[in-house]
């Protein structure tokens, strides 16, 4: 396993929690609404071959909240500031369902942030034939059953989602859920300015879709591969919205070859 | 000490049963409205006017309505209009809304036209209560409910400020923004209508109201726990240097009369439809996320030792959320609670799930003639 | 012929002074409501309340209400509180709201629940008309103007929905978001209330109402260019493969009538203080037409109407200049004894052809007195007459012969 470290990166007097391991060029993690899941196994095959940043978004963890970020497109903006503050510009991303919509806005807004664009079960787009969930109106015990297709087939499933919170890890995902709620409430998981903006993105950009999402439909992945120049999407077979822990090994090779 | 009786139904719209109930996660918010038959529907809200105005005639000397959405358990979807209908045809009762769900309000200028248009229909008879809503009007009508505390607050001054300071001016909040308020539609009430606010156990919302000194009303809370929590407004009120008096003080319970104790018994069990179904649901309903603080989050726990909807009839009446029986037993138990809590306003949901006009007619007059008496000693 | 009675609802109680010494000398948006005396607002609201109830009694067949904010010259801030009322007091005439300002609201949900909660305390007997607001109301209530249109259809389309799918669904439009659209109480008339557009006869509108089958009333419009725009419904309405007839249209005029053309002549003034204003003190542009509201002006459709408008001496500007005697010269307004009234309004109905009309009895500080004899007058005499002249000209109304899309 590769070493990683904690650090707050101060960001405009916003600390930001980060996780940070691995050598090479820079690769920046942006986890979805549920929030950061911790060096998981896809996450350490990635710091083999990159230096992966991966931060909890502010008002996730132990990430603080400035007040006046509201929206995703705010939290766009507000990475912006991240990347700079690190000196860091034309990074390798992937973003993760609701984080693949703050990467979608940045790559629309700030063409010299990314060089390479990765969505994996991205919120951000509208459906026409079918719905995002909303995650909001039902228990995080049922969220958990839609992430998954089959449950038993991801590794660390158990490690992950096996045990009862304990009060602390409870009242954490709360706050998280709040933080979410927050972002994402209206115009629910979606920008409807979005596809126009992304019309304007020229890097090489890469969709990941598990064919049995039940949060995010595969149609949103669709529209992404769709809108975005020279794009292409790779839909996992028997799998949920969570490729990275629901089938690491065929992500981890997708990201891999994409990313290099 | 004299005790303002007020008139209360949440105008139900009963016919649904528990089979069907119960193949939905709750009544409200996502029970499909194909269940609803408008027809129906017309002939209750006829009868449940008419037996407001006859509460007015009776003795009652108030008459309270609510809101909510999406649900069976309270057809009035607008506190405002059945407010304008009873402004109308009553003379002398006092209309007390609780109350106009404010975060989920978009204008607030413009529902502080439509409760002074209402003032002024009336001569100056509105109470205007003001909530907070529970979880499923931020559901049904849209709102963040991160939110709802802060709007509750700025929808709140915007409407004090427009009902006391004259137009135009401009407010420019966070959560609201008007270039010209000035709605030509003062209160008669200077300078403006009593407020109230509604709680069920949560600190800020009693600290909020010793602050603006309005009126704080315990719904279906047990009596321990509202005395606790007037306890604490009296003391608040205190150290701040006034002294809280019996009408910032109100108690909202439901109650049924009949000739006799076994009589009232029977007839008294249709309140058993409103204590069912209609109080459960999904917590997500109830309370989405950010709809409370951690403060409130703990002050719910502490609240109740059972939800209301797994009591029996017995244990309803022995925690006085239902007070049910001959006018002597009722008299007894109402002046219990009035000693106790030293209020100024108790509100009765005298008609409740399907409880017959005739028996909701018979209960309200005999409210009328010897149960309000008897409470102004 | 469909008959109902309409009055602004206006507050008289201030000065030309106070009006011409308020910001930019307006009577709406901006004139201060510290001129607004409760007091005298209880006592008229009661009065006009009386007035509608007693036009049940009289035999209209429909109350026709408006609403308008920050302004003197219509109380009805919030119509549907006062239809609410009505629905409970009177037991027959239609409760027609022209109407409810749709790009005004966030919340159009809510306006669904409100009029199907007023449908079933009527008895099912709303009509539920829906406009576009004027300016002030776009100002009043801080709606950007350059989306009133497209509001205004978005919040249709919603609350029809509304009426008409069982819930619950969900709604992710451009400018309206609901996640749970599920009002457990829907409309007693089916498939919804009828819907009948309001307006001044925007071409857009027109064909926007045409294709819908909404009948479309034409508020005081000069019976001439009224013609013109009858056209456009028309057109439109072929293109939708029906003919349009008297059902589609409808006509709101000024109409008082008192026991001598003397008396009338007097009373009648108060339409020189009513939806004008006292002083009758010419608004603002910005006020009416904010930047962005009137529609794109290159379309020659529209240009057309803004230039009819312009050039109508008896709206807008004209209606605040021209002279009390050219304005009753013009039969724009209909004002005299039953027989003088009854005369002249048959060249205005055989003109229009209209299946509603909507009889503007009084307006400003025309007296309670004066306008309940009017409202008598009217019953004995006048709307007996104008049965017989629309049976005679065959104006059918949307009660008589569908208009509606079904």
């Amino acid at each position: 396993m590769v070493a990683f470290t904690e650090e707050m990166v101060d960001v405009g007097g916003t600390k930001v929690h980060t996780l940070k391991g691995g050598s090479g060029e820079p690769l920046l993690l942006l986890h979805g609404a549920g929030g950061n899941n911790g060096w998981l196994k896809s996450v350490d095959a990635l710091a083999e071959k990159y230096t992966v940043y991966y931060p909890s978004h502010p008002g996730y963890g132990k990430s603080e909240r400035p007040d006046w970020l509201e929206t995703i497109p705010d939290m766009a903006c507000f990475y912006t500031w991240y990347l700079e503050t690190l000196g860091l510009e034309g990074v390798r991303t992937i973003g993760f369902s609701m984080g693949g919509w703050i990467a979608s806005e940045i790559a629309a807004m700030c063409g010299h942030s990314f060089s390479k664009l990765m969505l994996v079960g991205a919120a951000g787009v509208k459906p026409n034939n079918s719905e995002i969930t909303d995650i909001f109106i039902i228990s995080p015990a049922q969220v958990l059953d839609l992430m998954f297709h089959d449950p038993a087939q991801a590794p660390e499933y158990q490690a992950v989602y096996g045990k009862d919170p304990t009060p602390e890890e409870a009242m954490a995902a709360e706050s998280n859920r709040e933080m979410a709620v927050r972002l994402c409430w209206k115009p629910y998981m979606h920008d409807p300015r979005l596809t126009s903006l992304l019309k304007r993105v020229s890097i090489p950009a890469r969709m990941v879709w598990g064919k049995n999402d039940r949060i995010v439909p595969v149609e949103c992945g669709e529209i992404y591969q769709r809108t975005i120049k020279g794009s292409d999407l790779v839909v996992i077979d028997n799998c949920g919205h969570s490729p990275q822990v629901e089938r690491p090994d065929d992500f981890i090779k997708t990201a891999l070859e994409f990313l290099a | 000490m004299s005790l303002d009786v007020y008139y209360f139904t949440e105008m139900p719209y009963h016919y649904i049963d528990d089979e069907l109930a119960e193949q939905w996660p709750s009544l409200r918010l996502t029970f499909p409205n194909s269940y609803f038959d408008p027809n129906k529907a017309t002939d209750l809200f006829k009868r449940y006017l008419d037996e407001f105005q006859y509460a007015e005639e009776a003795g009652f000397q108030g008459l309270m309505i609510n809101e909510h959405h999406n649900t069976p358990s309270c057809m009035d979807v607008e506190v405002n209009i059945t407010g304008g209908i009873l402004a109308r045809l009553t003379s002398k009762a006092k209309i007390l809304m609780l109350g106009n769900m404010l975060p989920t309000s978009d204008n607030p200028p413009r529902l502080a036209e439509e409760i002074a248009m209402l003032d002024v229909i009336s001569g100056g008879r509105i109470v205007s209560g003001f909530v907070r809503g529970i979880g499923v009007e931020s559901w049904a009508n849209n709102t963040n409910p991160v939110y709802n505390r802060e709007r509750f607050e700025e929808c709140h001054d915007l409407i004090i400020k427009t009902w006391t300071t004259p137009g135009p001016f401009r407010w420019e909040g966070k959560h609201y923004q008007y270039r010209a308020v000035n709605p030509w539609m003062v209160p008669v009430q200077k300078p403006h209508p009593p407020a109230w606010v509604p709680g069920t156990g949560s600190p800020e919302t009693v600290e909020w109201a010793v602050k603006h000194r309005y009126t704080y009303a315990a719904f279906l809370t047990e009596i321990n726990r509202a005395k606790q929590l007037f306890g604490s407004y009296r003391e608040q009120a205190a150290q701040q240097g006034w002294q809280a008096g019996p009408d910032k003080f109100a108690f909202m319970i439901c109650a049924h009369v009949n000739e006799t104790d076994e009589k009232a018994q029977e007839s008294g069990k249709a309140f058993m439809w409103r204590m069912g179904h209609p109080l459960k649901g999904p917590r997500e309903y109830w309370a989405p996320p950010g709809y409370f603080s951690q403060a409130g989050v703990a002050a719910n726990a502490a609240r109740r030792q059972k939800p209301m909807n797994e009591m029996s009839y017995e244990e309803l009446q022995d925690n006085y959320h239902l007070v049910v029986g001959s006018p002597e037993t009722v008299i007894k138990k109402l002046r219990h609670i009035k000693e106790e809590l030293g209020i100024g306003s108790l509100l009765l949901e005298a008609q409740g799930g399907p409880l017959s006009h005739e028996d909701t007619m018979r209960s309200i007059k005999l409210m009328g003639e010897e149960v309000i008496p008897a409470l102004q000693d | 012929m469909f008959l109902m009675r309409f009055t602004e609802r206006a507050y008289t109680s201030y000065t030309e002074d106070a009006v011409r010494n308020s910001p930019n000398g307006a009577v709406r948006l901006t004139f201060s409501n510290s001129n607004f005396d409760p007091q005298i607002g209880a006592r008229q609201y009661n009065e006009y309340l009386d007035e509608y109830e007693y036009c049940e009694e009289v035999g209209f067949d429909g109350l026709m209400l408006n609403e308008h904010h920050n302004t003197p010259t219509c109380l009805g801030a919030t119509m549907n509180l006062e239809a609410a009322i009505l629905a409970r007091n009177t037991k027959k005439p239609k409760i027609v709201l022209m109407g409810n300002p749709l790009p005004t609201f966030e919340n159009p949900l809510r306006v669904a629940e409100e009029i199907a909660e007023i449908d079933m305390i009527s008895n099912g007997r709303v009509v539920s008309g829906f406009v576009r607001g004027t300016g002030v109301e776009s100002l009043a209530a801080n709606v950007n103007p350059l989306h009133n249109r497209e509001r205004f259809e978005e919040a249709h389309d919603l609350i029809i929905k509304t009426w008409t799918t069982p819930g619950p669904f969900r709604w992710e439009g451009k400018h309206y978001h609901f996640r749970v659209v599920n009002p457990f109480q829907t409309p007693l008339q089916k498939p919804h209330p009828p819907v009948w557009i309001p307006g001044l006869g925007s071409p857009q509108t027109l064909v926007w109402a045409a294709e819908r089958r909404y009948p479309y009333i034409y508020l005081e419009t000069d019976p001439q260019g009224t013609q013109d725009m009858i056209d456009v419904y028309t057109e439109a309405a072929r293109e939708s493969g029906y003919e349009p007839g008297p059902e589609n249209f409808g006509y709101l005029c000024r109409i008082h009538v008192q026991d001598t053309d003397e008396k009338a002549y007097e009373s009648a003034k108060g339409f020189l203080t009513g939806n004008v204003g006292v002083g009758r003190v010419p608004m603002p542009k910005d006020y009416m037409l904010p930047v962005g509201y009137g529609g794109n002006r290159n379309d020659p459709k529209v240009a057309k109407y803004l230039g009819r408008i312009r050039k109508d001496p008896f709206l807008g500007l004209g209606l605040e200049t021209a002279t009390y005697d050219q304005i009753l010269a013009s039969n724009r307004w209909i004002v005299g004894s039953p027989e003088t009234v009854v005369r002249k309004l048959r060249e205005t109905l055989s003109v229009i052809r209209p299946g509603i009309l909507g009889v503007w009895t009084n307006d400003g500080d025309t007296t309670h007195a004066d306008t309940m004899r009017c409202l008598e007058l009217m019953g004995q005499e006048v709307l007996p007459a104008i049965r017989e002249i629309g049976a005679e000209l065959e104006l059918t109304d949307p009660f008589q012969k569908q208009a509606q899309a079904i």
